[in-house]
């Protein structure tokens, strides 16, 4: 039915406009990591703090801040050279959530360094962050 | 964190939390949420719609012909429920609201309801903080497709639908004995439902439009209508027969509205058997790990794996086997962790059975963190325990294990060399059941949502109900 496709339409568009199930990715992850004794107040927490931030412009606290990408970085590079490689790379940004299912990385054949990986990651965190 | 070259390993704590908080239908509940209503700033939306956590609240429509009894049943969920009862009429009875006005001139003078007004007075009604904390309930709205189809456009949709039937004639004939109470609104009648109290008795009025020729006409209606809105609630229709006593229709009305629907939350099933020796925990776990892949974990078999294999357990467990005696607690704990944190447990699930016997292998199985999220106990009578258990022979040419009632041997040759296990003896199975009993108390009071499941039948009607224990989310309690 032509009213009920453009209706569907609209709702994904929604979706994607304020990146709904990231956020949603986001909550569910945050709860099963901290498993909070009171489920509703504590994403009643986290929604105020990004409302707030939104608001006030203060940089909202990431799930992985500078000591953690650091730390996932060096367990892919067994061998300390300070590269990882690309297909690394690639699974590594899956993981974190922050790959869209159609985007095609390239591989530019350049190597993939600490400082590479950790701009690439707080990016695309911002990118997703400034549109909730 | 390199998912390349070692799959994930998730600790098992957050399924557990995921299952018993159900965060799935929670998030479900909000995503719908957005999506009906798409609002312009979603975050302050979750907000409001976290704080309200009506995500359980009854959201019921009950429909059926006249004189099916489905304003009874719907007063009396709602006194079950403490739930807000919404009709036609009281939709219209409000006296603040200009809509309502509108709506009771527009009634006045066509002597029907326009059904855009009827669902902007449903939405008005709806949006009311008493309606948002307690749940509602309609009483025979929606009457017409259009209706259906306009309440789920503005983005209501109920969690449980309830349709009374009933034949026509029944219906024609109950009609004529309604009686109306002018004073409380409830509905009685002549032969079904006569109040006990001579004052209402006395007060009773004879309603309008309830003679033969108006109820039939009336049901003439509503059966050309019904036909067209039940298809549009698919998976929470339930049609509940009205041609029974109304207590009847009631309680199976309260179970089905108590009932919540399965949802895709993801479920790794971690099962828990218990019975009596004979009441087939073992057949039942075969059954379950081949029909949905779980890991049949069975206690006497992996302490007897363990020494067959001479693994460092297997040491420890040889002498109580060699002198006969039961292998402790902490032996059995060390084994069965051993087994259940592997991957495949983990990732498919498993059937526990043989384990654990008393209250306190039952706390540190809990305490270990391995709780079942099902537990079944398996109830069979002594005397087909025996039954089953006394008549199994073991054919000792050919290893074929016989059962003379339920699987008896072909031949009269076969028959004569058969022999009896001495385990099975009436004695011995008296000795290991009075055990066996004297921990089930404590272990049902441990274990409180556990099914009884009556095991004294055929092996696949007793699995076609652990199945749908194990499928169906877990039945709240009536309180």
């Amino acid at each position: 039915m032509q009213a009920g496709g453009s209706r569907e339409q609209e709702a994904r568009n929604y979706l994607e406009k304020h990146r709904i199930m990231e956020l949603l990715s986001y909550l569910t992850s945050a709860l099963l990591f901290f498993r909070p004794e009171k489920p509703r107040e504590y994403l009643i927490s986290i929604l105020e703090r990004l409302r707030i931030a939104k608001i006030t412009g203060v940089a909202f606290p990431f799930f992985m801040d500078h000591s953690n990408i650091v730390a996932m970085f060096e367990m892919m590079d067994t061998s300390s050279k300070g590269t990882i490689s690309f297909v690394q790379y690639k699974e590594a940004l899956k993981t974190l959530g922050l790959l869209n299912k159609d985007e095609v990385l390239i591989d530019d054949g350049h190597i993939i360094t600490l400082d590479k990986f950790r701009a690439e990651v707080n990016k695309r965190t911002e990118e997703i962050w400034s549109s909730f | 964190m390199d998912a390349t070259t070692a799959p994930h390993h998730i600790p098992p704590e957050m399924p557990q939390y995921g299952e018993e908080r159900h965060v799935f239908e929670l998030m479900q509940n909000m995503l719908e949420q957005l999506l009906i209503y798409q609002p312009k700033d979603p975050i302050p939306f979750m907000i409001t719609h976290l704080q309200q956590d009506n995500d359980n609240v009854p959201k019921i429509v009950i429909l059926g012909p006249p004189a099916s009894g489905k304003t009874t049943i719907a007063m009396w969920l709602c006194k079950h429920l403490s739930s807000n009862l919404l009709t036609m009429d009281n939709l219209m009875a409000p006296k603040f609201s200009s809509l309502a006005a509108v709506a009771r001139e527009h009634y006045q003078k066509m002597k029907k309801m326009s059904n855009t007004l009827l669902v902007r007075l449903i939405q008005e009604r709806l949006r009311e903080e008493d309606c948002i904390r307690r749940g509602w309930i309609l009483d025979g709205i929606p009457a017409t497709r259009e209706q259906a189809l306009m309440i789920q456009t503005i983005g209501i949709t109920p969690r449980h639908v309830i349709a009374l039937s009933a034949p026509d004639t029944v219906l024609i004939e109950r009609n004529l004995g309604k009686r109306i109470d002018p004073q409380t609104g409830e509905i009685y009648h002549t032969t079904f439902d006569w109040p006990p109290e001579s004052e209402i008795q006395n007060r009773l009025v004879v309603p309008g439009g309830i003679s033969e020729l108006e109820t039939a006409q009336k049901l003439l209606e509503y059966h050309r209508n019904i036909i067209r809105i039940l298809p549009a609630y698919p998976k929470i229709l339930k049609v509940i027969n009205a041609d029974q006593p109304c207590v009847d229709v009631f309680y199976q009305a309260l179970t089905y509205v108590q009932t919540n629907h399965r949802s895709n939350a993801p479920f790794t099933p971690r099962v828990l058997l218990f019975g009596p020796m004979g009441s087939g925990k073992s057949l039942q776990a075969a059954l379950l790990a081949q029909k949905y892949g779980l890991v049949n974990v069975h206690c006497g078999q992996l302490l007897k794996e363990a020494v067959a294999g001479e693994s460092k357990f297997g040491e420890l467990i040889q002498p109580y086997f060699q002198k006969e005696m039961a292998v402790p607690d902490t032996i059995i704990m060390k084994v069965l962790s051993q087994r259940l944190s592997q991957q495949d447990c983990i990732e498919r699930g498993w059937v526990l059975h043989g384990f654990p016997k008393d209250l306190d292998q039952a706390q540190m199985l809990n305490s270990l963190g391995y709780q079942p999220n099902r537990v079944f106990f398996l109830n069979v009578p002594f005397d087909s325990v025996i039954e089953r258990l006394t008549l199994r022979r073991l054919d000792p040419v050919t290893g074929e294990r016989y059962h003379l009632m339920y699987k008896p041997p072909p031949t009269l040759e076969i028959q004569a060399r058969l022999l009896q296990n001495p385990k099975d003896t009436e004695e011995q199975i008296k000795l290991k059941l009075d055990l066996f009993y004297r921990n089930f108390l404590e272990l049902e009071e441990f274990y409180r949502q556990a099914t009884t499941v009556n095991a004294d039948q055929d092996p696949y009607t007793v699995f076609e109900y652990i199945e749908s224990g194990i499928i169906n989310p877990l039945p709240k309690k009536v309180p």
